[in-house]
Formats: structure tokens, sequence, C-alpha cells
């Protein structure tokens, strides 16, 4: 899996793009357009909310007694649950699956948690070929793209690009750039892969405690095509998917696909409670759900970080995150971007080398406002940076991190000692004197390079409010601060 | 009725930067008959270390902050997010019952954003005076989102403004600040401000009007490098300029 590493690299190189500027203010206003249309459809829109997050709270604090609940009533209806530790647990299990069958490719469902741990190349390695089914992720994986985006993995990839990888790659025979005509190519294709599918791979989107139920949600029909066609389903689902009651999957349902695209219902929902059963035409002979847990228990652990696991992927955050919308999905060099990227990054490659994903982030709170898991993103984001902090990581990444610990050092100092206060103050606007013209700054030496790229700053006043204070104090009814009128 | 005492919190970036602000606090709580007074004391409320991540020092400012203001009856401040620090953040920074928690929470609800306690604690919405200009408001993530604060900072507004107030697009969207992000993400921050003051290009008024120091240094700092003409005005300025009018007439 790719480090985030990279993040500055890429996302200057994104700020750079016309097109993903163009693209990237659309995608959210026009989310944030459906987003509200689609709840607005709640008559209480906000109650609506608080009982997502009440589910979700709830589900992640009952979480192994949940899994437990699940997993019994999934091998009720005759499923066979596999446990998987990490990701290279989880392929080794569904790669062992697709050997013993002597299956020469699977098709695979929209899942994250296939792409967290590498599931793709692990088939690929052993011989077993993989065909995304979802028509983003068959772009994406056509042009070898990582998703740009948590629910529309190719959403920013323009037609005629995606037809002239079509063509190179023969999924169509003549050049073209309709996109109709490009996902009527796709359908052909893929038509035939299920036709002949002997192993199908989905996520899950929601799994049932009480029932023993795998909730898919989707807008193509593939994945119901996947959970229906093949021999032998494989379902791969990370511990925190699972939840309560058939109940509390419809109201978390209702609001995944509002909160998410603006749907009140997405084109397709299946509900499948174990494989056919006797006398039944439809449905695989075999299902295997892998339960994977990749770090999940260690966040499970932590009590700042668990809220963490609330997150149901709707991509909202995303949509309405200032930084994501100029950004893109690509800086955050992973499977998840945007703030839920940014919250749980961090948590499954470690703090150290996730600074950038947690550190990006103007704390306005959006993210937290239209999270129907009731996850506070900020907060989260401070405790990693405390967590950097304390680790001394933040020497690291060189000059820059020095100066600002240097400087917060200094700041820190002066906080608690009025008088220090006054002569740091006396000192900068001495600095200020021989810098500033008309009352403002436009340059430093002290490295504030990156504000002063595009923006001025006000010089130190010439009389500062306490000072104007300790005047008027003295002599009622003074004149203001900064030596002109009020 | 027992004249209100006001104890002014000013910011740190306020008082070195922009002490036109702390003024017209003070100005504009007087001409509405409240005492005002300012403990000399006070430097930083820590916000800056929280967000950056040293919770040590965030914690030893709001130690001293509590110190210095545990006794007043209302404090007031003209920085939203300085108050959300202090209502929201504190408590957080101390072990549950713990003395200092304890304490952070009895203080947390009689500190008050300007408009806010003008409008919920005074039950101030029209100031008196007026201002000529067509005026448009910034909700500031930490007022907005942190405090739940809009609506009382446009009723003063529109007070003075009347039906030269008009609505920007995205008015709640993030100006790009957020403190150390914008000398850290320089590119991403000024790519966020750019789109902040063009939609107050766009609304055609002459004043964006805000209520946190933060964002008026972000988008007044871009406005007086490439749009000298337009002017970005702290919700206590334009109070204090409209009642100074007002009261002229």
């Amino acid at each position: 899996m790719s480090s985030p590493s990279g993040f500055r690299e890429i996302a200057s190189r994104e700020l750079g793009n016309e097109y993903s500027r163009i693209f990237l203010k659309l995608l959210s206003e026009g989310f944030a357009i459906l987003r509200s249309a689609g709840m607005s459809t709640f008559e209480d829109p906000q109650e609506a909310l608080d009982r997502s997050r009440a589910i979700r709270r709830d589900a992640v604090e009952r979480m192994p007694e949940l899994l437990e609940e699940f997993a019994r009533a999934a091998g009720e209806n005759g499923a066979v649950v596999l446990w998987a530790r990490d990701a290279r647990h989880a392929c080794d299990q569904i790669v062992g699956l697709a050997r013993e069958r002597g299956v020469r490719f699977v098709a695979k469902g929209k899942s994250m948690i296939t792409e967290e741990i590498g599931l793709n190349r692990a088939l690929e390695e052993s011989g077993v070929e993989v065909f995304e089914t979802d028509l983003g992720e068959f772009v994406t994986q056509t042009m070898g793209l990582p998703p740009f985006h948590l629910v529309g993995p190719a959403i920013n990839i323009p037609p005629d690009k995606i037809g002239e990888a079509f063509f190179a790659k023969g999924v169509i025979r003549e050049p073209d750039s309709d996109p109709v005509r490009l996902g009527k190519a796709v359908r052909a294709h893929l038509r035939e892969k299920f036709r002949a599918l002997d192993m199908g791979v989905v996520g899950v989107n929601m799994a049932i405690a009480s029932t023993g139920t795998l909730v898919n949600v989707e807008n193509e029909g593939n994945i119901r095509m996947i959970k229906s066609s093949p021999r032998t389903l494989v379902a791969v689902m990370s511990i925190e998917k699972v939840v309560p009651t058939l109940e509390d999957a419809l109201h978390l349902l209702r609001v995944l696909c509002r909160n998410c695209t603006g749907q009140k219902m997405s084109g397709y929902v299946t509900f499948d409670s174990g494989p056919a059963g006797r006398g039944e035409k439809d449905g695989p002979e075999e299902l295997f759900v892998v339960i994977v847990d990749n770090k999940r228990s260690a966040i499970y652990q932590d009590p700042l970080a668990r809220q963490v696991l609330r997150c149901i992927r709707c991509g909202a955050c995303l949509n309405t995150c200032p930084v994501y919308a100029r950004i893109g999905g690509y800086p955050y060099g992973g499977v998840y971007s945007g703030p839920m990227g940014a919250v749980l990054s961090p948590l499954l490659h470690g703090i150290e080398r996730t600074s950038d994903l947690f550190r990006a982030c103007t704390l306005c709170g959006a993210c937290r406002q239209v999270c129907p898991a009731g996850i506070d993103h900020p907060e989260l984001i401070r405790v990693f940076r405390q967590r950097e902090v304390e680790a001394g990581a933040q020497a690291a990444p060189g000059a820059q991190g020095a100066a600002e610990r240097a400087a917060l050092g200094v700041l820190g100092l002066c906080a608690s000692h009025p008088a220090a206060w006054m002569a740091a103050v006396r000192s900068a606007r001495l600095a200020c004197a021989v810098l500033g013209e008309g009352g403002y700054v436009r340059k430093s030496p002290f490295g504030l390079s990156g504000w002063f790229s595009s923006r001025d700053l006000p010089a130190v006043a010439a009389r500062t409010f306490r000072e104007w204070w300790k005047g008027r104090d003295a002599a009622k009814g003074g004149r203001g601060p900064g030596g002109g009128p009020t | 009725m027992r004249t209100m005492e006001v104890s002014l919190f000013i910011p740190c970036t306020v008082d070195v930067l922009l002490p036109e602000i702390g003024v017209a606090t003070c100005r504009v709580l007087e001409r509405l008959g409240v005492k005002t007074v300012y403990h000399e004391s006070q430097t930083c409320c820590g916000q800056v270390f929280l967000n950056a991540g040293h919770a040590q020092k965030a914690r030893r400012a709001a130690c001293r902050f509590i110190e210095i203001f545990s006794k007043d009856d209302f404090v007031v401040s003209p920085s939203g997010s300085c108050v959300h620090m202090v209502r929201s953040c504190y408590p957080d920074l101390f072990p549950a019952g713990s003395l200092w928690r304890a304490r952070a929470l009895d203080l947390a609800p009689r500190v008050f954003e300007l408009s806010q306690f003008l409008v919920d604690v005074m039950g101030v919405t029209d100031p008196g005076g007026s201002f000529d200009a067509t005026v448009t408001y910034h909700d500031s993530c930490h007022v907005l989102r942190g405090l739940g604060v809009s609506r009382q900072a446009r009723m003063l507004v529109d007070a003075a403004a009347g039906p030269r107030r008009v609505e920007m697009p995205g008015a709640d969207s993030c100006c790009g600040f957020g403190g150390e992000f914008s000398v850290r993400f320089p590119e991403i921050s000024v790519a966020i401000l750019k789109d902040k003051v063009q939609s107050f290009l766009d609304s055609r008024a002459d004043v964006l009007v805000l209520n946190e120091p933060g964002c008026l240094l972000n988008i007044g700092g871009y406005l007086h490098r490439h749009h000298p003409e337009k002017r970005v005005m702290h919700l206590a300025v334009f109070l204090d300029e409209a009642m100074e009018r007002g009261s002229g007439r």
C-alpha cells in the first residue's frame, strides 16, 4: 500500500491542474446541493442524523459482542465465517479459496476494504485474474490509477481519457469518447465474465448481527450480479461494519444514500443471508464471509480514536471539505482520502508517516457537521497532532518543523509572563518598523514565506490595545491605538 | 438595575496587530451602557498551542486564563475561535473529575463572542446607528460551527445596513486560514482563500464583515495586496462606526 509521503508534491500538482480545479468545484457544489435536497426529504433531518449517530456509536461500543452474534447467525444461515488478523492473513485466505477451486478469474464489486488489504495484487500474483465490475473501479483498474474519491473513484477522469485507455486495452475496438457508448462497452465486456463466473468478491456495507445478513448498496447492479451468479461468493468486511438489527440497518441505509448522493435509496440494495438454500435456484452454492481486523482491534482499544470506527463511508466529509475540494483524493496517497482519510490513515499507517494528512486541515468542522456517524474529525486531528508532538516526530521534517517549534516555545514563554510579552511586542514593533510600509508588512526574513506569498500582515501596532487601555486609564477618553483616530 | 459589567477578553492577535478591534469592542459595549474592565495580565488563550498539538502549553495557558477571569460575571471577546477555545476546548484539556476541569466548566458559560453577548445576553438587536455601504457577512468556522452563532451577527449588521446587506454564495465556507495551516500549506490555503475573495467580489458588496480576527488577517491580508479598494471589517468596528454616525445625525 502506498504511503502518503508525496502529499505536498501531489497537492501542488493538482492545484496547478486546471481540469481538476474546475471539476472539484463542480463536485463539491453539486454534492452539497444533492445532499441538502436528499436530507430535506426527512421529516426532521436533524433527528435522522442524531439517530444514525446514536446507532453507529452503540454499534461500535458493542462491536465485540455484535461480531460474535453476527458470526453465529451467519453460520446458522450456512455461511462460512473466516477471521483475518491483518491484510496478509485476509489475502492468503481468499487466495487459498480461489486456488482450492481452481478459479481462473474473479469478478469484484467496489469495496474499500479489498483495496486496503491489496487483494487484487495478491490474487494476480497467484495467477488469478481480477475484474473490477463497478464502472469507476473498472476505469481506475484499466488506467492503473488510485481512487480519487471514496464513492466515485474515477469521477474526475474525462470521457476522452477513459476512451483512450479502453481503446489501448482492447475494451473497445474503435476510438470513442461518448460516455454512454463507453458504459455500454464495459457492460458488454463484463457480461461475459458474469456468465462464466466461478468466484465473486464483494465488500459489505452493513452486516446485521441479529440476522447474519449482508447488506450492499450500489447504483449499477454489478454487485447484485456478483452476489447471485457465481458458485462461490466471498464477502469481505472490516470488523466495524456490524450493526445490531435490521431496523438499525434500514435507518442507516436511508441516511447513507441521502447523505452520499442525495438519493432516497440507491439503485440497488441487496440483503443476503447465507448461500442458496436447498431447492433454491438463485444465489451462490457457498458463501464465505471474511471478517478483517487489520488494526481495528487496536483502534477499538484506543479510547480517543475509537470513534473512527463509526464511519459508514458515505463520502459526505470529502464533498464538504475545503482542502479536499482544492486538491482531490490523490495527495492522500492511499485508499481513503479527505477528512475520513485524515482520521483513519494515521491509525492504519502510523502518525509519523501521515503527518501531512492531519496537518493539512483548517479545523473548520464542516466534516463533523455532515457526518452521519457522529465522528468528531477536528478533535481526532488535534489528538494526532498532539501525539506527533509528544513523539517528538515534529523535528523530523526539518527546518520548518524546528522553526515552528522554536516559535511556539517563545510564544509559550511570553504567554505566561506579561512582562516578556510586552518585551516581545516591542522587539516585533522595531522589526516591523524596518520591514513594514504603510502599517503593513509584505515580506519577512523569519520564515513566514508561506503567508507572505499572497498576503500582507498588519504591522505591530504603534499602540497595542493594552497600551491604549493604560493610556485611557490615565486620561479617560483618549485617542485610540495605532496612532490614528478611532 | 445594576450596571452590567463586562470583562474584556482581548486575544493576542487583536492586542498586538489589530488593537482597533479591541477598542471598538470596548466602545460598543460602553455606548450600550455597559461598564468594561480589562485584566492587564491576560495574554493568550492557548488556541494556537492546542491546534498545533502542544497540549501542555495549551493547558498552561488555560490555567492562567481561568485564574485571571474566574471571578467575572461576563467575559466578552471579539474572537469567536478564542471563545470557542475557552467554552468548548478548555474542559477537555483536564482529566475528568479534576479541579481544573470543574473550574473550566464553571467559567465556560460566562464567556461570549461579541454578537452572541449583545443579542443573546443583552437582548440588543439594534444598537442604533447606520452604515452607508453594501455589506456582506462571512460566517467564520468557529463562530458558526463552533459556537452556533450566525443569526446574531446578521441581525446586528441588518440593523445598521438594512437592505444593503447582501448574502454572498458560500458565506459559511472556510476562508482557508486555519492558523498554522496557512503557513504550513500556503498553496492550499491561498487556493481556498481566493475562492472566498472571489465570492466576496461577486457579491458586489463594498465591505466584508466578520467576527473572527484570524479570518480577518487572512482575507484582509489578501485584499490589502490584491484588492486594496475592498474593505474587510470586524463586526465591532462596523458597529462602532455605525453608532458613531448614528449618534451624529
